[in-house]
Parts: C-alpha cells; sequence; structure tokens
C-alpha cells in the first residue's frame, strides 16, 4: 500500500523583505513526509528550520511555493480558515513549553478539545488517557509553574496530541531541556510515534534528537542539503 | 472556559489587579459621594424652598401675582382649603392673606410683605415656630402682633414688645396703616425671605384690609407624595379654574435650573470620573496583553481563534471592573448613609449658603437609579476601555508574538 503524504511542501521560498538587505531563509524546498514518521529537520542557526516548521504549520506564509496538509493547499486560506485548520489538523510543541500558566496540566491537556467543543466525557477520557500515556497522571492538577521542565514539555506534548492532529510539529522541543529530561521526553514521543502512529517533524540542532530520529532532513542556508533515512 | 481563563490571568499579577481593583473602588465612592453631596444640596435647597416659601402647591387669583394687588383675593378661599385638604392627595395647607406694605418703626423703614396666617395651619405647612428665636409666633388672642425676622428687627432697630407701623393699600384701594407690637423674632436659612416677610394673623390683616371673610391671596398646600405635584396641580388646575394654580417648580424656577445645573455638573465629573478610568484600564490591560504576547500568540497557534482571544481580553476587564465597582458602591452607599445620619455640617460656611437659601447641614443622599447607572457607566466603560488592548492582541501574528521572549 502507497504511503501516506501527510505534509507535501513544493518549491517552498521565504523572503524576509522586512529587513534592509532581504533573507532568503527558504530558497525551493521541496519535501514529502509520510504517516508516522519520525522526523528532525537539522541544521545550523539560520538555515530557515523554524521558518519551514512555521510555514508547515500555517503559522507564516511562504513567499512562493506551496504547502499541502492531507492534499489541502494550505497558503490559500485566510488567517482565520489557518487558525480553524490548525486547531484540528496539527499539534505544536514548543521550545519553551508555552503551556497556559493559569490551567492545570489538566486543563492545558484539553484546552483543544474545549476549542473543538468536544464533550466533557470525551475531554475527560482522552486527557486522562493521555497524561497516562506521558507519565504524569498523578500531576493532573498541578500548574505548570510546579512542573518541572521536563514534565511541563511532557504535558506540551500531551496537549499537541489531545485533539488527535495529523501531525505533530516540535520546534527544538529538548533545548531548554535537562539530559534526563530529554531522554525521557525523547523515550516518551518515540513510543507514541511506534504505538499509536502519530507522526513527529522536529527542527532540532540537539544531536540526542537527531540520533533518536528514523529520518533527518538537513537545510543550510534555506536549501535542503540532505534527506536520510536512519534505522 | 474563557472566562475560567480571564479570571485567573486577572491574579497572575496580583499586586497589578489590586491597584486597579483599587483605583476603581476609591474612584467609584468618591464618585458616589461627590453625586450623593450634589443631590443632598439641590435637595437641602428645594426641601428649604417647599418648607419655607412655595410649598408644593398654590393657589392665586390669576392676576395676583402680577403686583400683589390686594383686591385680587379668592373670595372662597377658606372653604377651597377645607375641601382640598380633605382630599387624600393632600397632607396639609395654609391660607394666607398677603399684603405689600411699608413697615416702620422710630427709626427706620422697610418694604415687607406682611402674610396673615393661621399659625396652627402654618406650622404644620412651613413650620412657623421652627423658626422663632425669640418671643413667640403671635398670641391670637391678642389684637395686631406681629412676628418680624431678626434682619427686619435690626434694620429697624426694633426689639421684642417694639411698636411698629404698617402702612399698605386695603381692598378699597385706600391706604392704610395700623401699628403692630412685636411678638416675636425669626430666622431662616434664606437671607432675602428674612428681609422681605413679617408674619401676623390673618385675621388682624381681614379686618384691616377689609377683605370679605373666607377670602384669601394665597393657598399653599403640602402632598403626601412629592411626586405626584404636576399631576395633582393639573387636577387642580383644571377644577378651580378661573384661579392660577402652581407647582414649586412654576413659582420658583430657579429650582429648575439649580436642578439642572447640578445634574449638568453631575454628567461632567461622572464623564471626567469615567475618562480617567478609562485611560488607567486602557494603561493596565495593554501591560497585561503586552506582557502576554507570547502566551496569546501561542494560543493562537494552537487554535484559538481571533474573536475568543478578544473576548479573553474583554472578560479580564470586566471582571476588574466587576469587581471594584460594587465595592466602590457599597462603600460610597455606606458613606452617604452614616453622612446623611449625621449630616455634613456646612455652618462655616452659614453666611454664603444663606444667601442661595440653603442650610448648613447638608444631608448627601442618592437614589438607587443613579447607583445603576453608575454600575453600568463603569462597566461600559471598562468595555470600551477594553477594546484598544484587545485588538492589539487579535492583531498579533502568532510567528511574531512566538519569538518574543
Amino acid at each position: 500500500m502507497k504511503d501516506h503524504v501527510v505534509i507535501r511542501v513544493v518549491n517552498l521560498e521565504k523572503t524576509y523583505e522586512e529587513t534592509a538587505v532581504p533573507v532568503h531563509a527558504l530558497q525551493g524546498v521541496d519535501m514529502e513526509i509520510v504517516k508516522g514518521e519520525f522526523t528532525a529537520i537539522v541544521g545550523p542557526s539560520g538555515s530557515g528550520k523554524t521558518t519551514l516548521l512555521n510555514i508547515i504549520g500555517g503559522l507564516d506564509r511562504p513567499s512562493a511555493g506551496r504547502v499541502e496538509i492531507d492534499g489541502r493547499d494550505i497558503s490559500t486560506l485566510s488567517d482565520n480558515q489557518l487558525i480553524d485548520f490548525r486547531k484540528k489538523h496539527i499539534g505544536f510543541v514548543f521550545q519553551s513549553y508555552n503551556l497556559i500558566p493559569v490551567l492545570t496540566a489538566k486543563e492545558n491537556v484539553e484546552f483543544v478539545m474545549l476549542l473543538q467543543k468536544q464533550s466533557k466525557e470525551r475531554r475527560d477520557k482522552r486527557t486522562a488517557e493521555l497524561m497516562e500515556a506521558v507519565g504524569l497522571a498523578d500531576r493532573m492538577h498541578n500548574r505548570p509553574s510546579e512542573l518541572s521542565g521536563g514534565q511541563q514539555q511532557r504535558v506540551a506534548v500531551a496537549r499537541a496530541l489531545a485533539p488527535k492532529p495529523d501531525f505533530i510539529l516540535a520546534d527544538e522541543p529538548t533545548a531548554n531541556l535537562d539530559s534526563k529530561s530529554t531522554s525521557n521526553l525523547l523515550d516518551m514521543m518515540a513510543r507514541l510515534n511506534k504505538e499509536e502512529d502519530i507522526t513527529f517533524v522536529f527542527s532540532t540542532h540537539d544531536q540526542r534528537v537527531i540520533d533518536r530520529a528514523r529520518r533527518v532532513i538537513t537545510l543550510e542556508d534555506g536549501k535542503v542539503l540532505s534527506d536520510q533515512q536512519h534505522e | 472556559m474563557l472566562p475560567i481563563i480571564a479570571w485567573r490571568n486577572i491574579w497572575r499579577s496580583r499586586t497589578r489587579s489590586l491597584v486597579v481593583i483599587g483605583s476603581i473602588i476609591i474612584g467609584v465612592w468618591a464618585l458616589v459621594f461627590l453625586l450623593g453631596f450634589f443631590r443632598g444640596q439641590v435637595d437641602n435647597y428645594i426641601t428649604n424652598i417647599i418648607q419655607n416659601e412655595t410649598s408644593h402647591v398654590q393657589f392665586h387669583d390669576s392676576l395676583f401675582k402680577e403686583d400683589f394687588d390686594v383686591r385680587l383675593f379668592i373670595p372662597e378661599g377658606e372653604y377651597i382649603l377645607a375641601d382640598v385638604v380633605s382630599t387624600t392627595e393632600v397632607k396639609t395647607g395654609s391660607s394666607r392673606i398677603l399684603v405689600n406694605g411699608m413697615l416702620s418703626s422710630s427709626n427706620a423703614a422697610q418694604g415687607v410683605l406682611a402674610k396673615g396666617v393661621h399659625p396652627d395651619q402654618e406650622q404644620v405647612t412651613t413650620g412657623l415656630y421652627d423658626k422663632v428665636i425669640e418671643g413667640e409666633v403671635f398670641d391670637t388672642s391678642k389684637r395686631n402682633q406681629i412676628m418680624i425676622s431678626e434682619r427686619i428687627a435690626d434694620k429697624l432697630k426694633v426689639k421684642m414688645r417694639s411698636k411698629v407701623v404698617l402702612t399698605f393699600q386695603n381692598a378699597q384701594g385706600d391706604i392704610s396703616a395700623a401699628a403692630f407690637r412685636v411678638s416675636g423674632i425669626y430666622k431662616t436659612h434664606n437671607r432675602m425671605n428674612d428681609e422681605l416677610y413679617v408674619f401676623a394673623y390673618i385675621e388682624d390683616l381681614r379686618r384691616l384690609t377689609m377683605l370679605p371673610g373666607g377670602a384669601v391671596h394665597e393657598l399653599a398646600l403640602i402632598l403626601n407624595h412629592f411626586d405626584s405635584t404636576d399631576t395633582y396641580a393639573s387636577r387642580l388646575g383644571a377644577k378651580y379654574k378661573p384661579y392660577k394654580v402652581e407647582t414649586y417648580k412654576q413659582i420658583s424656577p430657579d429650582l429648575e435650573l439649580f436642578n439642572s445645573q447640578i445634574r449638568v455638573n453631575m454628567i461632567i465629573m461622572t464623564t471626567i470620573f469615567m475618562l480617567a478610568l478609562i485611560f488607567g484600564i486602557i494603561n493596565t490591560m495593554l501591560m497585561a496583553v503586552l506582557e502576554r504576547m507570547k502566551e496569546l500568540g501561542m494560543l493562537m497557534a494552537i487554535g484559538m481563534n481571533k474573536l475568543r482571544v478578544f473576548f479573553m481580553v474583554v472578560y479580564e476587564t470586566i471582571f476588574v471592573s466587576l469587581i471594584g465597582a460594587p465595592l466602590g458602591m457599597g462603600l460610597g452607599y455606606l458613606t452617604l448613609q452614616y453622612l446623611n445620619y449625621q449630616g455634613i455640617d456646612l455652618s462655616a460656611w452659614s453666611k454664603a449658603l444663606e444667601e442661595f437659601g440653603m442650610s448648613d447641614i447638608v444631608r448627601p443622599t442618592l437614589d438607587s437609579e443613579t447607583y445603576w447607572l453608575i454600575g453600568s457607566a463603569v462597566v461600559i466603560t471598562a468595555v470600551l476601555a477594553s477594546i484598544y488592548p484587545a485588538l492589539k492582541a487579535i492583531r498579533l501574528k502568532p510567528v511574531e508574538a512566538l519569538r518574543k521572549i
């Protein structure tokens, strides 16, 4: 059976015109990511990793080219349509966790489900499953400030997974974590990827993440330098 | 969830929120107090005018007030009074004979308006006895007794028991004069009235002016319900057609002027307060939004639409005002209750207040409608104040907001 392409990036270009000298952050990037991949996008600072992730996630718009998610060209969507699209199809994990500080871990996880107007029963069930899956079932009612960095990032992953998105985009998810927390987080994500066939796309320059990825796409100066499958 | 997040957001920066809430409380309290004080002054003025001068409703011959001609009387005045006082709307009333004249002593003379009254009627209508500071009102069993004000007594250089002469025109059109003995000296809070009015027994003035029995120049009524003055007066006007029936507002148009002037002052003050509040809230909420740009960017990134972000900021502002406004109003209410009971003593300015016909004790008061208006105005102001920060929040581009430190 042919692999299902979740993300298709076609001749993607992004130029920042606001600066005195235009910056060509992405220059004709092409790639396809199929369901269930565990992909790391790597490269030095300024190589275009975050820009690529932002455009794939519908947070930024390309200067040229297009991004298709599940066959749908998201560059044609309005801002409000993009917000709605992100809510349904994409899970985000940010470098600095970005949990809602006034909500408990449980409330953070069920937040997007609430935006999707899911019933309380479904929310409670899903939240309990996910908190269990990320190993924080006993920290459901703690606020982010009461959790360690690693625990917060695990809650962020649970939040990203809650609405059952098509894929998870994680921008430098381990950048602020110590090695033990990084290892725990990667174990957890690898397990979810394997057991639940969840697609993960990371931007990172953390060797520990690169070592665990099954596919590594290297960017340099806004171009794909290499695209390697790891076993 | 949105109201829960908004509510918890308020308490993220506890000190800042408490400062805003505190400023709303103090502002609303000050506004309630000032509006209550102004309303108290207006009530004080109106009450004094009604109590000392106009009552709620007055009857006259339709032309009498043009030049106070003694011949323009209401022949059956005493019967009309008996008739209207027996109705449920009227609490009490007083019939008067009014005579313009010159009151003179051996030292000086003064133009006066002599009011011939039934002392008991006048007591319940205008509190005549309460104004006496020396002597007594007058003994109706004795002839030609007069009560004059302290000011007139000073001007004429007369004392208790002194003799004064009142020169006036009688109902025949002839100039007449009669000697009166000062039985009492009174003082009110109205300097102009004190320099004008003297009081004598109605039957003495009727006899001296040669008016027929039952005839009066003025009927003054106090109603049971102040608010029904206009409707009752128009009913009386229709019933006693040839006579002029006027309300206190028609008799003393300055009351309405004063009332509307105070109302304008109150509106100006409320507007200034709301403007100060609007800028205070904008400042605080803008700070709260700018501080949370990254978080707002994240919320939009994970799927919170702009309308929800907008309303989250609006909710936060409304919550702050909903805490501050009732507390401020409650504090203001308690302050007004206490001051209304205690009264604010302005006797240090009593001379100036007398010029305006005001007593030197002001009892601040505010009707429930004004409390509702203040409360609604604060919430509306808060909503208006939240629009700019909320717009600022929804104009954020998630990708840029997420880059903020």
